[in-house]
């Protein structure tokens, strides 16, 4: 069966049709149901209803506004499916600050900077400094400013190259993978 | 040119027989895979290791080598494993991969392995476990609480923990430096898809990251430290020639393209 | 309101060392699970409903909206019914339909990323051959063949990983930690609103 839902993902290859449009929803299908068996099971019944049935009656507030987003499908009240969307995005954005401040900046500056004395962390200030100036977009890219910059697109140009590459190592691997199960673990041929 | 449905043939031509052939190279370690090997290495017997399965089924091919040969090397050095997942995906992968291979090595569930189970709200779990761990996950994934068990006894929060492992194919890893390392200094290791180095590079350079680890040649070179050839070593031959193979297209791509350009103009020239 | 309250309250609380103030971060943080995981149920609520919807109104593309309906149900009867444990029904389905169909999906990128490589990597500027180089040598060097070619090859390919393509990613960081703090910002602020709907 596996094989089959394979090659029925494969079909792919030679252009769309209805056997990988059957593949493609039945995996949908899948997907959605497991994602909502491990929320409940995983999630939801360990951490509101298991406390709820013991007593623990202050679960009753998330709970209450957890199932205030369920209102999102009724157009007279879904504005209150709203609070518990704040609530959650607000903490979310309150809590990133001082670690995306510490971890993206801070340390990121601090080790461009603290780097600097060798011939590579040289040419890394460089690059930060140059690749940082390309992203001023109030500032004309003119004169000495433009060269920076330019450089800077440089730099990026090199590091998209090796995303790339890596990209490439990523999406073969996965190939590699499934040649690999079908060649083994199906056709016995491994 | 070449149709595209050529290049696909090739493309699986090629990967096909080489993994028929199966041909086994040595390879050179890199020294971030070699430091992941030795901060695993320089644990002690007892300590505890949290890997975190922060990864699609999708990436299972790239990821699952690594995250074999991480999980086998923590339990065969007797270090005990506590397992989770911030992807839903993630969970059922954990869960299969240590009840797999701790079976397999002899390992007491609650005793040297326990598997937390998932949690979607990933900033909220990371913060809440330098906090205390059972206020995440006050039960197991199979729903036993995790203070009925001799691990989940002596596990409060980040402080209790040696090493947290982060098996990532996106940015995953990097909430656990930002929101555990900033805050609650915890060590972090990154067991990443290949896609994702060049994006946590900078992090293993500024000292955030204990060590760093990916895709298929990572797993390769893992599993020669570990001396247990598995998926990533199988893989690597086959990798080389996919490789080669598209760096032989883009050659060739921008040669007929330049050539097409050079007739383009001698036309030009002639008509002018 | 409510964002602006739950944003300045646990920016602040990462300062503050008072019983209360953790007793609160703590109870937030348990909250926020629960919220989340309903929010996940919605999400997939909503896809069910749609698909109810295509069932019910179109009849071309009832037969796939059944499958996908149908694989919902039987995932979720194995689930609830049979446990998630070794085993299990639903870690039967996950191992040889969900996670095998996933990964070949994925695996599809190979053909089409080999195929854009030979169609669209063309060096017609002085960046677009500064990215084709970094890229064909990071992709030999990162491979045993680099280093028969010659150990300066995977060096090289180290070299740009660790160097000018750490730089640029660092620019890129710090650009988009300052970007993202300005965001969190502007959230608890009330100024950005998109997240309710764009109200």
């Amino acid at each position: 069966m596996t094989a089959l839902l394979t090659l029925a993902i494969y079909s792919f290859l030679a252009g769309d049709n209805p056997v990988y449009k059957f593949a493609e929803h039945l995996l949908v299908g899948l997907s959605l149901g497991y994602s909502l068996v491990i929320t409940v099971k995983s999630v939801l019944v360990p951490q509101a209803v298991s406390p709820l049935a013991q007593g623990d009656w202050p679960v009753l507030i998330p709970v209450i506004l957890g199932g205030a987003m369920f209102l999102r499908f009724s157009p007279r009240l879904r504005g209150w499916s709203q609070i518990p969307l704040a609530l959650v995005i607000g903490a979310g954005a309150g809590a990133s600050i001082p670690a995306m401040l510490q971890a993206r900046v801070l340390r990121q500056m601090g080790a461009t900077i603290s780097g600097s004395a060798t011939l590579d962390g040289a040419v890394i200030l460089v690059g930060v400094a140059t690749t940082l100036s390309y992203f001023v977009f109030s500032r004309e890219q003119t004169r000495l400013w433009g060269r920076g910059t330019l450089i800077g697109r440089y730099f990026m140009m090199v590091f998209f190259g090796a995303t790339f590459a890596y990209t490439i190592m990523s999406r073969m691997a996965l190939l590699i993978g499934r040649v690999e199960f079908l060649l083994g673990a199906w056709l016995g041929w491994l | 040119m070449l149709g595209r449905r050529v290049i696909f043939g090739v493309l699986g031509l090629a990967v096909l027989g080489v993994l028929c052939l199966r041909p086994h190279w040595r390879l050179s370690v890199s020294p971030s895979t070699q430091r992941v090997f030795d901060t695993i290495a320089a644990l002690d017997s007892g300590a505890v290791v949290m890997i975190s399965f922060d990864h699609e089924a999708a990436s299972l091919p790239e990821v699952g080598p690594l995250g074999e040969a991480i999980v086998n090397h923590c339990l065969r050095r007797g270090v005990a494993v506590i397992g989770l997942a911030l992807f839903s995906e993630g969970t059922a992968v954990g869960y299969e991969l240590l009840a797999h291979r701790a079976t397999a090595l002899g390992r007491r569930e609650g005793i040297d392995w326990l598997y937390l189970g998932y949690r979607p709200q990933y900033t909220a779990a990371i913060l809440g476990m330098g906090e205390n761990i059972r206020e995440v996950f006050a039960t197991d994934y199979a729903g036993r609480p995790i203070d009925a068990t001799p691990l989940g006894h002596r596990v409060h929060n980040y402080s209790d923990v040696a090493l947290v492992v982060s098996i990532a194919d996106g940015s995953m890893a990097t909430y656990w430096v930002e929101y555990a390392g900033v805050r609650y200094h915890a060590r972090i290791v990154a067991a990443l898809s290949a896609v994702m180095v060049t994006s946590y590079i900078p992090y293993l350079e500024a000292g955030q990251l204990a060590g760093l680890v990916a895709g298929f040649r990572g797993a390769a070179e893992y599993e020669q430290l570990l001396e247990q050839p598995g998926a990533g070593s199988r893989g690597m031959a086959a990798q080389t020639v996919a490789h080669a193979l598209v760096a032989v297209l883009v050659v060739i791509g921008n040669i007929e393209a330049w050539s097409l350009r050079r007739r383009r103009r001698t036309v030009a020239g002639n008509h002018g | 309101m409510t964002a602006s309250a739950a944003g300045i309250f646990m920016a602040a609380q990462y300062f503050l060392n008072l019983p209360a103030a953790q007793s609160l971060y703590r109870t937030l943080l348990g909250w926020m699970q629960v919220i989340f995981a309903c929010a996940l149920l919605v999400g997939i609520l909503a896809v069910i409903r749609s698909h109810v919807v295509r069932l019910i109104g179109r009849p071309r593309e009832r037969f796939y909206s059944l499958v996908l309906l149908g694989a919902i149900v039987i995932m979720s009867i194995a689930g609830f019914s049979g446990g998630i444990e070794r085993g299990s029904t639903f870690l039967w389905l996950f191992d040889h339909a969900q996670a095998p169909m996933q990964a070949t999906v994925f695996s599809l990128l190979a053909f089409y990323i080999t195929s854009a490589a030979y169609r669209g990597f063309r060096a017609r500027s002085g960046e677009s051959t500064v990215l084709i180089a970094a890229a064909l040598i990071v992709t030999i060097g990162r491979v045993p063949l680099g280093e028969w070619i010659s150990p300066y090859v995977p060096a090289a390919a180290q070299w740009i990983v660790d160097v000018p393509g750490l730089a640029a990613k660092r620019a890129i960081l710090i650009g988009i930690g300052l970007g993202m703090v300005t965001t969190a910002l502007k959230v608890i602020a009330g100024v950005e609103r998109t997240y309710l709907g764009g109200r």
